[in-house]
């Protein structure tokens, strides 16, 4: 069994508590943060290998380096914790087991980008991880660990409740909804490293991601980077749920294949029936076949498929399950959730999920499916956000690889 | 509790309001922080709560309306004393969560979007709340209820006051 | 300055520059939705792609700058293919309202569609429903389904005037512009929202199924409704004369003029049409007989001007020449009244409500050649009497022909007592104007002069700009343009027979004359005015 690393304290009695986390080693990464360099704290995170674990798996240390060298704007560090992608749940896992190693990794990128005020934009949906977060938060005011009393010229935390849209999990729509707007994504250029919350540079990471760096700094940049793959470091929290025997939270390093986490993780498909299908990072990524999981689920592993690991939210379909059954559902999900303002996703989204829809009431026509994949393909990179590309991951891949299947169910007319 | 037609924050409050927006650069970050604030206060956001929200921000009462109208959790309308909000995404679906909808109608006697008649409870679907381990599983006012049997739902509806 | 390529064609603009604006100096036009010069980048129609040179993907020019070196196309297969899937993605819930929608003609969804689409369409499901119909204010209506929420608007209501009334609700599909409800569109300027709407959703309630846009013709002209002197385009339907309850002015539409009115317009100059075809307007001269007024030839109400003139010596002579009118007007006017010797004469009536300079284009004054009166010199001559001195004086019978000009006394700032007396105590009044009123009523004699869109002219604004308005249509009946009329004078009074600024036959000839004679518009000529305008000297 491979060392837990960032699930070391989840089981832990009151793991929450900044007691059990000072005695379980934390913030001792942080007191080595505050004797280095900001410079230097972003080259070991660059030498990890860490990766963004939210969805978009950019460089960490590369994004850090964005920010304007020699800027005295205010810079924010702002942790999305709107975690929204259907399929992931492992950011709430952190929030309610392990919230001090949030804070932590927030006080070391926050050195690292020299920046006073956090702001962690939590899902409004999320009460209780939003309670047991800030009641962290405020023991660590209360130990001097935040507020003016920090050395370096102090950090806060603004915690930020979100109301309810998906779209506020993408880093401009977050910032926008961060500042009191709709959850619009922002047009790039300027990147949020350049002009970001309230105009200033802003730096956005998941909660994952940050939860890695005391590590980092503790064990090393080469410690985490060797326990991946050429591309990518570290172990990775993968959130596996649907036709499994043991859906929950799964740590593992990035080099797992998708047939480990599926069988020697979560016990292979409930009730010993057949795998059909499989999701592997998120409802936004392309799905993936039987035949296709014997891939690392890193950055580059499902995306060699065609796909993508994004979120890491592995969704396992049995053979009881109707491809255009699920297609609805997901599609359903992006006309509901998206935000509206560029034609492309505004207009498409509704369309293609009434299409979908009729589909699975047994009124498909046999020209909608060329309809969804031409009109999917055409809005493909053309949107404001990767929203869209989101979807259209879907679209294009439950179609083209289970094509007989939505052929049949329209010529049968029969309901799905 | 206030009268949401007639909508007025109390001095405490206003405090609050202002404490609210001098944590963001620029005040109206604090505007979904504030419109929570007025719906657990009011139980809803009305629109004459729209307007006097917009006048503490010197915001136009139609941009204090794009932002209620966005998002899913601020509702526009009274409703029950307990929200129940069934997910049906991939998931949940998978899993069975058209069932768990069934009952709930039944149990309730109220489709997706309504309330009681006795204003106890407001149903709804909703989309991933990203507990699908747990699928399928429905939001119950602040908690997440999971692993859910339609008897199991039967149990949590009757056991709302 | 970055110098770069559009289709081949090199180019140098300044720093920060976009690439519509770009391509545009290159002569190339980049079709766009939300992208609007005189508002914030949205970037959210997408129309506007184009392919840059080592970049993968294309991308929208309006939110990219210009950079040394770049290389853009914008007709590329790929361009041009993405531009077809850009408008089907407009159209998919599109209403088919063309035939009852007003934009039609002039809507940017047809013209692009026609230009960049032609694809047979596929979307053959329900098309989301929105409201339809709904008047947002006193000018302006909303049809929501029609709406591609391009944002236009609602930039417009929150950068331009500030007033933050519309946004965009909800979201998806389901968007939908709006108004807070139980609000109205109301500021000053709300007609420009149906400028700037590419598409029929946001349409005039004044022009509401008037005319079809195809029989309009265009004319550029100068608003007459205050000192800016926003620069418009008079809108005409002569083609279709049985739409449009007969009237030959179907809209105004503003026209951009950086230094005046950039692209916008104020309702009150928008809306302040109607009297130019009104049945108020005065189409032939009258004379007063045996208590009644009859209507007579130019010929013989000349003659009995020409006769009033020349009987009173020219201190009894009091003229209330008009800020309304233009310099032409003022020009030929200030011959005919120097040549006389009459120095009782004045512009400067004062309003009844006096009005605001507001933050954007609207004067406190409402009149659009205050300074060219000023500089043609329509003060009062040297000891001669201004306008209340004039009234006073024709109530206590020393001037006793009183000569109003377009002023309608009794709604002035003058008390009525006051302006009863002076047209009570008058031997002759003569009104030369172009709308029948409460004080043409009282007059002897009353010439109809030709309005500021049936005639060429020029006023000159408050900023001292001369701009030139140019003749939509002829005079209604035998109104003539006042400048004429003071030409026709010159033959029945000896005194300005000999001058020729009198005798001009095109109102370019009385400019000329005036920029001969007038230092401040020296060097001034119709040709170099063009259709922007011009400064006086200081």
């Amino acid at each position: 069994m491979a060392e837990k690393i960032l699930t070391k304290n989840f089981d832990l009695r009151d793991s929450h508590t900044l007691r059990v986390y000072r005695e379980a080693g934390g913030y001792r990464a942080w007191d080595k943060a505050r004797g280095m360099e900001p410079a230097a704290i972003t080259e070991e995170v660059k030498k990890s290998n860490l990766r963004g674990l939210g969805g978009a798996g950019f460089p960490t240390g590369v994004k850090w380096g964005f920010i304007p060298k020699g800027s005295t704007a205010p810079k924010y560090l702002v942790v999305n914790a709107d975690e929204g992608e259907p399929g992931t749940f492992k950011d709430r896992y952190i929030l309610e087991r392990d919230p001090h190693a949030l804070i932590e990794g927030m006080l070391i990128a926050a050195r690292a980008i020299d920046s006073r005020v956090g702001f962690v934009y939590i899902r409004g949906e999320y009460v209780q991880p939003w309670r047991i977060f800030s009641a962290a938060v405020k023991e660590a005011y209360d130990a001097g660990l935040l507020g003016a009393a920090v050395p370096g010229g102090g950090f806060d935390i603004v915690i930020h409740r979100g109301a309810g849209a998906y779209i506020c999990g993408e880093e401009t729509g977050l910032i926008s909804s961060l500042e009191g707007k709709k959850g619009w994504p922002k047009l790039k250029p300027p990147f949020p490293a350049i002009k970001g919350a309230f105009g200033q540079p802003t730096i956005v990471n998941n909660v994952e991601t940050l939860v890695c760096l005391p590590h980092i700094l503790t064990r090393g940049a080469e410690w985490f980077a060797g326990l991946g793959t050429k591309t990518q470091g570290g172990t990775r929290l993968y959130s596996v749920s649907g036709h499994v025997v043991r859906p929950g939270v799964v740590e593992a390093p990035v080099s797992v294949t998708l047939r480990q986490l599926i069988y020697e993780h979560c016990g292979g498909i409930r009730g010993g029936r057949a795998l059909k299908a499989v999701v592997p990072g998120g409802a936004s990524a392309a799905i993936l076949t039987p035949d296709e999981i014997d891939i690392p689920m890193d950055v580059d592993g499902p995306k060699s498929k065609g796909s993508m690991i994004g979120s890491a939210g592995v969704i396992v379909m049995d053979d009881t399950v109707s491809i255009p059954d699920a297609l609805m559902v997901v599609a359903r999900f992006y006309a509901h959730e998206s935000c509206g303002q560029c034609t492309p996703c505004r207009e498409s989204t509704g369309w293609i999920y009434k299409m979908s829809h009729r589909i699975v009431e047994g009124k498909g026509r046999k020209e909608d499916l060329d309809n969804i994949l031409d009109v999917a393909k055409r809005g493909a990179g053309t949107t404001i956000c990767a929203f869209y590309d989101g979807a259209v991951g879907p679209y294009i891949s439950y179609i083209e690889k289970f094509r007989d299947e939505f052929e049949a169910l329209i010529r049968s007319g029969a309901h799905a | 509790m206030a009268d949401p037609r007639n909508p007025r924050f109390t001095d405490q409050q206003l405090a609050e309001v202002r404490r609210l927006q001098g944590l963001y650069p620029d005040k109206r970050g604090a505007l979904l922080p504030v419109l929570h604030m007025a719906q657990d206060n009011f139980g809803y956001i009305s629109l004459e709560i729209e307007a006097y929200v917009g006048t503490l921000f010197d915001l136009s009462a139609a941009h204090v309306h794009e932002v209620v109208t966005f998002y899913t959790m601020y509702f526009q309308q009274p409703k029950g004393r307990h929200v129940v909000a069934v997910c049906h995404n991939l998931s949940c679906h998978l899993m069975g969560a058209k069932d768990i909808i069934e009952r709930c109608k039944t149990a309730l006697g109220v489709a997706p979007g309504e309330t009681t008649k006795d204003g106890k409870v407001t149903l709804l679907t909703v989309e991933c709340l990203c507990a699908c381990e747990q699928a399928p599983m429905m939001q119950v006012d602040d908690r997440y209820e999971g692993l859910l049997t339609p008897d199991k739902v039967d149990g949590i509806l009757r056991g709302l006051a | 300055m970055p110098k770069l390529t559009v289709n081949g064609k090199e180019i140098e603009v300044p720093a920060g520059t976009n690439l519509i604006e770009a391509a545009r100096t290159a002569g190339v036009e980049v079709p766009h939705y939300c992208y609007h010069p005189g508002l914030s980048i949205a970037g959210q129609c997408r129309l506007c792609m184009v392919d840059i040179d080592k970049v993968p993907r294309p991308q929208i020019a309006c939110n990219t700058v210009v950079a040394e070196g770049m290389v853009v196309e914008t007709e590329t297969p790929r361009v041009k293919d993405t531009r077809r899937s850009m408008m089907e993605f407009h159209l998919i819930n599109h209403p088919l309202d063309c035939p009852v929608c007003d934009q039609a003609g002039e809507c940017w969804l047809q013209i692009y569609y026609m230009k960049h689409g032609l694809y047979d369409p596929r979307m053959t499901d329900e098309k989301v429903h929105k409201p339809k119909a709904v008047p947002l204010g006193p000018h302006v209506i909303l049809d929501a389904e029609r709406c591609i929420l391009c944002s236009r608007c609602v930039r417009f209501c929150d950068e331009i005037t500030g007033t933050g009334e519309l946004g965009i609700f909800q979201r998806g599909d389901h968007s939908e512009i709006g108004l807070f409800p139980g609000t109205a569109l109301e500021n000053a300027y709300s007609g420009n929202v149906i400028d700037i709407c590419p598409v029929g959703a946001l349409t005039d309630r004044d022009f509401r199924f008037q005319v079809r846009v195809w029989y309009l013709d265009t004319t550029k002209s100068i608003c007459n409704g205050c000192a800016r002197g926003c620069n418009i385009e008079i809108h005409t339907n002569k083609h279709r004369t049985h739409h449009n309850q007969g009237k030959r002015v179907a809209r105004l539409k503003p026209r951009f003029n950086a230094e005046v009115n950039q692209w916008w317009l104020c309702d009150a100059g928008r809306y302040g049409f109607r009297w130019i075809d009104d049945d108020s307007r005065l189409t032939a001269p009258s004379i007063r007989t045996d208590g009644q007024m009859v209507e007579t030839t130019w010929d013989d109400a000349l003659g009995a001007l020409a006769a009033a003139l020349g009987r009173y010596r020219p201190e009894e002579i009091g003229v209330l020449a008009s800020p309304q009118m233009s310099n032409e007007d003022l020009w030929a006017l200030r011959r005919l009244l120097d040549g006389l010797g009459v120095v009782n004469r004045d512009f400067a009536v004062p309003p009844r409500e006096p009005g605001e300079d507001d933050k954007l284009l609207i004067r406190a004054d409402k009149n659009p050649n205050t300074r060219g009166a000023t500089l043609l010199g329509l003060a009062p001559g040297a000891g001669g009497l201004d306008a209340g001195g004039i009234l006073d004086a024709a109530a206590q019978k020393k001037v006793k022909c009183l000569w109003v000009l377009h002023h309608d006394l009794t709604a002035s700032g003058f008390a009525a007592a006051r302006v009863t007396a002076a047209l009570e105590g008058a031997e002759i009044v003569v009104f030369q104007g172009t709308t029948a009123s409460l004080t043409s009523a009282r007059a002897a004699l009353v010439l109809p002069s030709a309005a500021y869109a049936e005639t060429d002219g020029t006023f000159t604004n408050f900023q001292g700009r001369v701009q030139r308005f140019r003749a939509a249509m002829p005079p209604l009946g035998e109104a003539e343009a006042d400048w004429r009329v003071f030409g026709r004078l010159r033959a029945r009074l000896p005194r300005v027979a000999a001058d020729s600024a009198l005798g001009a036959e095109r109102p370019e000839q009385v400019f000329a004359a005036l920029a001969a004679a007038v230092p401040a518009f020296t060097g001034l000529s119709y040709r170099t005015l063009g259709d922007t305008g011009q400064m006086v000297k200081a």
